[in-house]
């Protein structure tokens, strides 16, 4: 298909240009090289010509216009303040008045050094003011969340930062205020900028009006060496720039990636980092034989692993967590199959289910990038099903929502309840519980078609029957399907193939220990992430391998602990969902740092073999897809079944050390229907609480129209829930609670 | 103290005259003053919940336009013109007499809460400059002197015509009449004069119309 763009010829500063009609002003000037001044002019946020510091002379126009608001038409002539004396004047009269009220503190101010308003009066004010009154003022500064702060003397009133509240996030907490000199950006005071994008607020502020707790007063731009990232959290995949100073990590912004991020990320990549110079271990550890851990050398501690993985061999298994790079993957990958000779080796750090493993082989591993965030903008549906974009993959949220927005895309989502992130997205519920999951999937054939994208989550092993019945769906209705893991390493261990074909998965792996299973090798994994007692299997495990980054509780119950870099220290590839490859290098080199793959190797070495790079599905046999039997355990009295998910910002340990960060995290609500409600005898907005098989989390009960029946829905592992269960079970709901 | 069931009601009224249902929020807000006498929290609130917007974007509205009150107006808001028309012909004066001798500046209230004052802006009355409004009805061409007087009526409860418009009601009464509820007074006291149908006179004795109207 060719697209024919119609075409309008301008003239900019006595340049002829021929450019797509309705085309931008300041947008042509930059094709052509000229920069003119802005602030409130954001290239993916509609125009507002708010600041007016983009005047130019329009050929024919008394006035001085907006370049950032005004698109070219056929013939205009424009002169920007290069060649139009109207416009240098009109720009520097802005300036003035920009100035007028600004405090000038650039100083004492994070902006100075990489401030859009600091350069611009150098390049296009005029050096002096005439201002001869008081400056406004404000009691400095507000704090509009947790995270994010106000210096409201610092603002230009741009914009920019309501803008993008309201139109990129759907959050909009925060408004311009007031009127004239007077206006200023604020919140109301019952309800905070409650967003799980607010510090990109922070990086688009054309000044030092926004800043964030975190880095306020800690470094001068001038200081930082940046470097290009990838972040390490979530599976979106989003590439940012870690900014260090003198070895510590001062900060991290959104980079651009037209294709994935675009601008933007979350608050958890933009923030959660100080957990990588935090509990840090520094040397190997091994247990001798009085059984007390200490510090070792790296060749005793690598000597002890293998002589003692040497006994086991075949009878290991290898649990690696989701937050492997693709290097440190493939490492895994061929230690365990062909140095131990292990075929259970398994990625997942969660409730998992063989009818997933089948899934995940013959639907998402190795498979090209033939879902991109691009196919998502067009698509003319998207279904989701056990997937919660804004809590678990936030940038698939922004596309869907922008798709969503902008008339393209209709979103419809499988789920329980029409979550705040649907809602922003224009969706449409098709409510279902666990329960009812599957044979809503089979009858949402009626929104899809040949342009339809079908995203599922990671949750979908928990419901059996639920991937059988997506890929079916798939197949009948000719629509694309992607898989959205949770972590960012997930797919590139799936690539790699930590995947338990022909072995045990992670929940038999737990389950085996001690029996079949006699020793195991264990990277990044939280014991209360997988479904099944960990640690009390490594207590039974004759030998215990663990490769961590810091003290945790399984390292305290390893046998040698080999520790590893962290993101900042080393270089490497994390796949996201698309599966496009997101490179980084390492911002801190740090000399004796080693990578989980340096290590295997060096492990492997002592072991008398090597690590290979072979493509393990190349040869693989792929287990049939069916699916699992349904649970069949009834729901009594005073019970429903669990319906959860775990918020962005959640208890993750990688969140760990960033009280501002923790502060904006969501709380934990519990949700049912109102006839759920009345059934349970359950009062709007009591205390709830929901327990099984000892674990149980109480919380505000907020009754949901709308919501399936006999369900109910708490976050997991969250801010005010510390339940840790899967999607599914059967759980006890009463009234009160503490 | 949240409002009542009926305010709500008459905002949802409101809602349903609108095919955009934000565009009722200018109107909601006045609903607001006619039960709380200002723009409470409460009544933020209402309007965010019924409109699904977030209360930072009533309160953007509602901070922008000056004739929402951030605190409760007295049951009489008079205005005073100081704008130059006005400021020149006496208004400077009125302002100065009435803020003495009720003891308040722009934007306070008495402390029996009657009166509050406002300084406000050219309210495009000039040819009965000075001018002055009682909950937003004009008092035309005042003195000092007949400003006091006014305000003496108002606060003893004795009843005040407008100079051009109908008797003058509370505040909260006139709110409601702009938040779009009848209040049966279009019709009542003097409509246009004779100074502002002077000009309409003279251009017709000599035969003039606007350009471009035809006859
Ligand atoms: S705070 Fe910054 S981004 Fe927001 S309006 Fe002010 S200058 Fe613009
Ligand atoms: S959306 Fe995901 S990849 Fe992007 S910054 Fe947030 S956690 Fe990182
Ligand atoms: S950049 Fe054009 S008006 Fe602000
Ligand atoms: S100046 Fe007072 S009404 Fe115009």
């Amino acid at each position: 298909m060719t697209v024919t763009t119609q075409t309008v010829t301008v003239t900019v500063d006595g340049v002829v240009v021929e450019v797509p009609a309705g085309t931008l002003i300041i947008r042509v000037a930059e094709m052509l090289g000229t920069a003119i001044p802005r602030f409130c002019d954001h290239p993916l946020l509609d125009p507002v010509a708010a600041c007016r510091m983009c005047l130019v002379e329009i050929e024919g126009q008394g006035k001085p216009q907006p370049s950032c608001a005004v698109t070219v038409s056929d013939g205009m002539v424009i002169k920007t303040q290069h060649t139009s004396e109207m416009a240098e004047k009109a720009q520097a009269g802005v300036m003035e008045f920009l100035l007028i009220n600004h405090p000038l503190d650039c100083p004492i101010c994070d902006k100075g050094g990489e401030c859009p308003l600091q350069n611009q009066a150098m390049t296009n004010g005029q050096g002096e003011t005439r201002f001869e009154g008081t400056k406004r003022t404000f009691p400095k500064p507000i704090n509009v969340s947790a995270q994010v702060l106000l210096d409201r003397e610092r603002c230009v009133s741009c914009a920019r930062c309501t803008r993008f509240a309201d139109q990129i996030a759907g959050d909009p907490f925060i408004e311009l205020l007031e009127r004239g000199a007077k206006q200023q950006v604020g919140t109301s005071e019952d309800q905070p900028f409650d967003s799980y994008f607010s510090g990109n607020t922070i990086q688009i502020c054309p000044v030092g009006a926004l800043t964030s707790a975190k880095y306020r007063f800690r470094s001068r731009p001038f200081d930082l060496i940046s470097t290009p990232t990838a972040c390490e959290h979530c599976a979106s995949g989003c590439a940012l720039r870690t900014d260090v100073r003198r070895s510590t990590v001062m900060r991290r912004l959104a980079w651009d990636a037209p294709e994935v991020n675009e601008e933007w990320n979350c608050d958890k990549g933009r923030f959660a980092f100080p957990y990588t110079s935090e509990g840090r271990l520094t040397h190997p550890l091994v247990r001798d034989e009085a059984g007390n851990l200490g510090p070792a050398s790296w060749p005793e501690a690598l000597r002890v692993a293998a002589a003692g993985l040497a006994g086991i061999g075949k009878s290991t298994a290898v649990l690696t967590g989701g937050r492997v790079t693709v290097e440190d993957a493939k490492a895994y990958a061929s230690f365990a199959r062909e140095v131990l000779g292990t075929n259970d080796v398994d990625f997942r750090a969660r409730a998992v289910s063989n009818e997933e493993t089948a899934f995940l082989a013959n639907h998402v591993a190795n498979k090209p990038m033939d879902v991109t965030y691009g196919d998502l903008e067009a698509a003319k549906s998207v279904l989701l099903v056990s997937f919660e974009p804004e809590d678990e993959s936030p940038i698939v949220f922004l596309r869907l929502r922008k798709a969503a927005l902008s008339g393209t895309t209709k979103v419809f989502a499988v789920a329980p309840y029409t979550s705040a992130g649907l809602a922003k997205m224009k969706g449409t519920l098709l409510a279902a519980g666990p329960r009812e999951e599957v044979s809503v999937i089979a009858s949402a054939a009626s929104h899809l078609s040949g342009d339809s994208v079908i995203l599922v989550g990671e949750r979908a092993a928990q419901t059996p029957g639920a991937l059988t019945a997506v890929a079916e769906l798939a197949a009948k209705t000719g629509a694309k399907l992607a898989w959205i893991p949770r972590r960012a390493g997930d797919r590139g261990a799936l690539d790699a193939g930590l995947l338990p074909i022909d072995g045990r998965n992670t929940s038999e792996i737990v389950s085996a220990t001690g029996s079949a299973v006699k020793g195991l090798v264990i990277g990044g994994v939280s014991p209360e992430d997988v479904d099944g007692d960990l640690l009390s299997a490594i207590d039974k495990a004759q030998f215990v391998v663990s490769l961590e980054t810091r003290h945790t509780e399984i390292t305290a119950e390893a046998d040698v602990v080999l520790p590893v870099a962290v993101v900042t220290e080393k270089a490497g590839t994390f796949r996201n969902w698309e599966g496009r490859d997101r490179s980084f290098a390492a911002v801190i080199p740090t000399p004796g740092a080693l990578s989980d793959a340096d290590v295997l190797g060096e492990l492997a070495r002592e072991l008398g073999k090597s690590l290979s790079v072979s493509d393990f599905w190349a040869s693989a046999t792929k287990p049939a897809l069916k699916a699992d039997a349904a649970s069949t355990e009834s729901v009594g009295n005073g019970q429903a079944v669990l319906s959860t998910w775990r918020h962005l910002l959640d208890k993750g340990s990688l969140q760990s050390g960033e009280p501002y960060l923790a502060a904006t995290a969501r709380v934990a609500v519990v949700r049912v229907s109102p006839a759920t409600a009345q059934k349970l005898n359950l009062v709007d907005g009591g205390t709830a609480t929901v327990s099984c098989c000892g674990n149980s989390a109480s919380a505000p009960l907020i009754v949901t129209a709308g919501m399936t029946d006999d369900v109910v829905w708490l976050p997991a592992n969250s801010e005010g829930s510390s339940l840790n269960l899967p999607s599914g079970c059967v759980v006890e709901v009463s009234q009160g609670g503490n | 103290m949240s409002l009542s069931e009926s305010t709500r009601v008459q905002a949802r009224e409101i809602i349903s005259r609108y095919p955009q249902a934000r565009s009722a929020l200018l109107p909601m807000l006045h609903l607001v003053q006619a039960e709380e006498g200002y723009v409470s929290a409460d009544g933020i609130a209402l309007c965010a919940e019924e409109l699904s917007l977030t209360t930072a974007e009533v309160a953007a509205v509602a901070t922008f336009y000056t004739m929402y009150h951030r605190k409760p107006a007295g049951e009489y808001h008079v205005g005073v013109c100081i704008n130059p028309g006005c400021g020149i012909l006496g208004g400077d004066a009125i302002w100065e007499k009435l803020s003495s001798r009720l003891g308040i500046g722009h934007d306070e209230v008495t402390p029996d809460g009657k009166i509050s004052l406002e300084r406000i802006e050219c309210q495009a009355a000039c040819t009965h400059a000075p001018v002055m409004t009682a909950n937003w009805e004009f008092l035309d061409n005042m003195t000092p002197e007949s400003a006091i007087d006014v305000v003496e009526k108002l606060v003893s409860g004795k009843e005040v015509m407008s100079t051009r418009g109908p008797r003058i009601r509370t505040f909260k009464e006139n709110e409601l009449t702009l938040a779009g509820f009848d209040d049966g007074l279009v019709d009542e006291g003097v409509q246009a004069d004779e100074q502002m149908l002077a000009g309409l006179k003279r251009a017709k004795e000599l035969g003039q119309s606007a350009p471009g109207v035809k006859k």
